[in-house]
């Protein structure tokens, strides 16, 4: 690796986590303005987020005197820094230079990284000292495991299909980005890649702990549970986690399910910069749509699972929903 | 050589409360949990004490009308008729009829006002915000209707000793019925809402049951009583004000779905039942309305000689929107304030129920089976044991012994 | 499988809010300079909800009228009102009156009364707007 390129890597990552954190930030509040509406009520500005970080960060950081400040601290700055880097292996719209460490990872590396972040609220949260806190961390761990299941199905559902059609690394993003899988199947192959999406717009929810997988947090129950003891800059690194999180996880969706750029559908032909420009637009409003479905829409009708339920609910109803998905997807391999 | 014990895992023990998100009144619950799972559940009243009685013991009636109002920032109406329904026994008071229908209107329409409270409530702690911003819209118009026919959103200050302070004239009853239409359509609304969305169902189906029996035992009343299946109601079983004018039935679950199981979802079903009877009582009563005069004795001046003049005990009851309320008043000749006054509000009754609804449940239905009698802490707090560093338990022997000291030493005093 | 509330939520959504707004949407950086631009009719502010006509607001008082007779004093459940010994008339703190209207109804003269006024906060409780003499 030579000079320029180790430069632009850095670059790179520095501009993608700045990317991250704002528009993680802008989304939040866009959903927040979104779930009010539908509520019939005024909401915050859509900049609110932002306003809530800033007065985060001047508010004191408060360390409980049972709790073992070292990982107390460093939790929230692993989780951010986790959440930032898995946003360097996704393809986002067809840009110069994205992702930033293209050749480095493939999709079973971002199913581990996305656990990291969840791993380091575990950690905070057990380590904080407050029995809130560790039910809420015993339950976000059994959280991570439900999820998984679906999750993994559909992952797999895709690797396989690739190594059908022998591309040359088929569990690669790149390469997922290049072939949407819509156009590779049969009738039955696409109902089974629709009951693959319909898993992972409910997983969205769980991966970012919100209702109604939300029972490691659980206001009324627990009290803001693994959260319950951070507060000023720790809490605030959290909610930035969370934010890009969300970012991550939907554009996630958006490169499995709808990897099209705008400019395969019209041609942009006159400006290279309009182009790319009209399609890094196009992507944000995938990554909207992804999100509406995905998070404000389900967060705000229905109610909240007990935590026996959201295991039931992620093994054996999406379990077998992505299972079966995976299943059509096979079969209609085999049948063409 | 040791013998090592193996010690079965004993599980932990934790507290909900005083201060907690899913409690909106102090009390506190500590729990034996192995897990998610409650084996053991206790709570500990008494954090909200105001001393209210004591307040009421050195007012004349009237003020103490007032101050019963405050008891209780939702069922307002609910004391404020129990107590003048006390000293209305003793003074020997007529009440006119028509003062009982209008308090009857008020009290049905407070009772629509709290259950969607309870509505909006109850979805929130299920984490349900949609369906709690729904319930409060609705609730609403209620309060916007109570506020035209009284005056005030809250506290309506419309029961005097002998009557009722606000007339409610034909000129109003178009705005009524309007209202009465909006929430025949809200009913239907937040009936499918609460009734029929399945994560509700999954959350609240069979969790927090109090089964017949032990409903029987623990004598709960309103809602909670009769949604494990008790047929209880001061209205119907001891009619009251212009209810024995009316059609009025036990509203119990098994009207809606056909059975009893006595669970949080069927404390919901009955209390939307009775939304939408109260709907039906209070278009009953408009078009019975009699005409006359509203106070027995229109000047307070003279009404409070009356009562100085009077002597004797009396209780009020009133069916709350969370169950029976009981004033217990005692009136003495010569003096303007009451000798005696003891409110045991509808909640004092329903709190041990919630030992049998939590045990055996999970962490996650604390609040909602907390919130599933509709607890009212401060109108309950009676006793306050003000000795932070001992706990104790006062034995029923022990509170009967304190309460006959008591008793010689007021009956001492009077004899002076 | 049921969500009866996803219809009316997204129903919803392309309705105005149910809120009653402020009179600014935000707070302004200064009140006062806002005010001013109402005057000019360069900003507006959201009009005030409207309230019924027998809501029962901040007290009003007759001084002319009134005889003295304390019978107010005797009534009133949260000792709200002051006697004034030197001039045999009252004072009504509307700080700590509950707006039951008991006093306009015990009153001989008919000097006192329930207005439709509700904004009555402050910062002072012993302001002048919130002592009715």
């Amino acid at each position: 690796m030579n000079a320029t390129s180790l430069l632009l890597t850095v670059a790179g990552t520095l501009g993608m986590a700045v990317f991250g954190l704002f528009a993680g930030l802008w989304f939040t509040g866009l959903d927040r303005v979104l779930a009010a509406r539908m509520q019939a009520r005024i909401g915050p500005p859509v900049r609110q987020p932002f306003i809530d970080l800033a007065k985060l960060l001047v508010k004191q950081n408060v360390v409980p005197a049972n709790a073992i400040p070292w990982l107390f601290n460093g939790a929230p700055l692993l989780a951010l820094a986790s959440a930032i880097t898995i946003l360097l292996y996704i393809p986002m719209a067809a840009l110069p230079g994205l992702p930033v460490l293209d050749l480095h990872g493939d999709l079973v590396l971002i199913m581990y990284l996305l656990l990291v972040p969840g791993l380091a609220m575990v950690a905070g949260g057990l380590s904080s000292g407050s029995p809130y806190a560790t039910i809420g961390a015993q339950r976000e761990m059994v959280t991570m495991i439900a999820y998984e299941l679906p999750l993994a199905s559909t992952v797999i559902a895709f690797a396989w299909k690739l190594a059908q059609t022998d591309v040359d690394h088929p569990f690669s993003l790149a390469t997922l980005a290049a072939t949407p899988l819509w156009t590779l199947v049969g009738p039955i192959g696409f109902m089974g890649l629709l009951l693959l999406l319909a898993t992972m717009i409910l997983v969205v929810p769980g991966e970012l702990g919100r209702i109604p997988f939300d029972a490691p947090e659980a206001e009324t129950e627990i009290a803001g549970g693994l959260l319950v003891e951070y507060s000023g800059r720790n809490f605030a690194l959290f909610s930035l986690s969370l934010a890009v999180k969300t970012i991550v996880v939907t554009s996630l969706i958006v490169a499995l399910f709808f990897p099209w750029n705008l400019t395969d559908f019209v041609a942009i032909s006159c400006c290279p910069y309009l182009a790319t420009a009209a399609n890094a637009a196009f992507f944000l409003f995938k990554l909207f749509v992804v999100l509406f479905f995905s998070v404000t829409l389900v967060r705000i009708s229905v109610a909240r699972f007990r935590i026996t339920q959201v295991v039931d609910v992620y093994w054996k109803v999406l379990g077998a929903l992505s299972l079966i998905g995976l299943a059509l997807v096979m079969v209609d391999a085999q049948i063409r | 050589m040791k013998t090592i014990e193996v010690k079965k895992p004993s599980g932990y023990a934790t507290q909900i409360g005083p201060a907690h998100p899913a409690l909106k009144e102090p009390v506190m619950f500590s729990l034996d949990i192995e897990g998610e799972r409650i084996r053991k559940a206790d709570f500990v009243p008494g954090m909200a004490h105001r001393g209210v009685e004591w307040m009421g013991m050195r007012r004349n009636c009237i003020q103490t009308m007032y101050l019963a109002e405050r008891i209780c920032g939702i069922c307002g109406i609910t004391h404020s008729i129990s107590f003048s329904r006390a000293v209305e026994q003793i003074a020997q008071i007529q009440v006119p009829n028509r003062a009982h229908y209008i308090r009857s209107i008020v009290g049905e329409l407070e009772r629509i006002h709290s259950h969607l409270l309870w509505a909006g409530v109850a979805a929130h702690e299920l984490g349900f915000d949609s369906a709690f911003y729904l319930a409060w819209r609705v609730r609403e118009n209620v309060m916007d209707l109570l506020e035209y026919l009284t005056g005030n959103r809250v506290h309506y200050a419309i029961i005097q000793i002998g009557g009722v302070r606000r007339d409610i004239v034909p000129d109003q009853f178009p705005r009524i019925e309007e209202s009465m239409k909006f929430f025949e359509g809200a009913y239907a609304k937040l009936a499918a809402v609460f009734l029929d969305d399945t994560t509700v169902q999954m959350r609240c189906r069979d969790c927090g049951v109090l089964t017949t029996d032990e409903a029987r035992e623990l004598c709960p009343v309103g809602p909670t009583a009769r949604a494990s299946g008790i047929k209880k109601d001061v209205r119907v079983d001891h009619p009251y004000a212009a209810y024995g004018d009316v059609e009025i039935e036990y509203q119990t679950p098994d009207l809606l779905t056909g059975e009893v199981r006595g669970d949080v979802y069927d404390r919901i079903v009955t209390r939307l039942l009775e939304v939408k009877q109260s709907i039906g009582i209070v278009r009953q009563l408009l078009a019975m309305l009699p005409d006359g005069p509203l106070l027995a004795i229109p000047k307070p001046a003279v009404l409070l000689a009356k009562l100085k003049g009077v002597a004797g005990e009396a209780v009020g009851r009133h069916e709350a929107p969370r169950g029976e309320v009981m004033h217990y008043v005692r009136l003495e000749a010569g003096k303007d304030e009451p000798a005696a006054w003891k409110v045991k509000a509808s909640s004092y009754s329903n709190y041990m129920a919630w030992i049998p609804m939590m045990e055996g449940e999970q962490i996650a239905d604390i609040p909602i089976i907390a919130a599933s009698i509709d607890p009212c802490i401060s109108c309950t707090d009676r006793v306050a044991l003000v000795r932070p560093d001992v706990r104790q338990i006062v034995t029923k022997e022990e509170l009967h012994r304190l309460s006959v000291e008591k008793t010689r030493r007021i009956q001492a005093g009077l004899a002076k | 499988m049921s969500f009866p509330m996803v219809p009316e939520l997204l129903g919803s959504l392309f309705k105005k809010p149910n809120t009653n707004p402020f009179p600014a949407a935000q707070l302004p950086p200064t009140v006062t300079g806002l005010l001013e631009k109402v005057g000019k009719g360069e900003a507006s502010l959201n009009p005030p909800v409207p309230v019924p006509e027998k809501l029962r607001g901040k007290m009003t008082y007759n001084r002319e009228t009134c005889i003295g007779c304390k019978l107010c004093l005797k009534v009133c459940p949260a000792h709200a009102i002051d006697f004034i010994e030197g001039t045999k008339k009252i004072r009504i703190f509307v700080s700590q009156c509950i707006q039951c209207g008991q006093c306009t109804e015990i009153c001989p003269k008919q000097c006192l009364a329930l207005s439709g006024e509700f904004l009555n906060a402050s910062h002072d409780r012993y302001a002048d707007e919130l002592v009715v003499d």
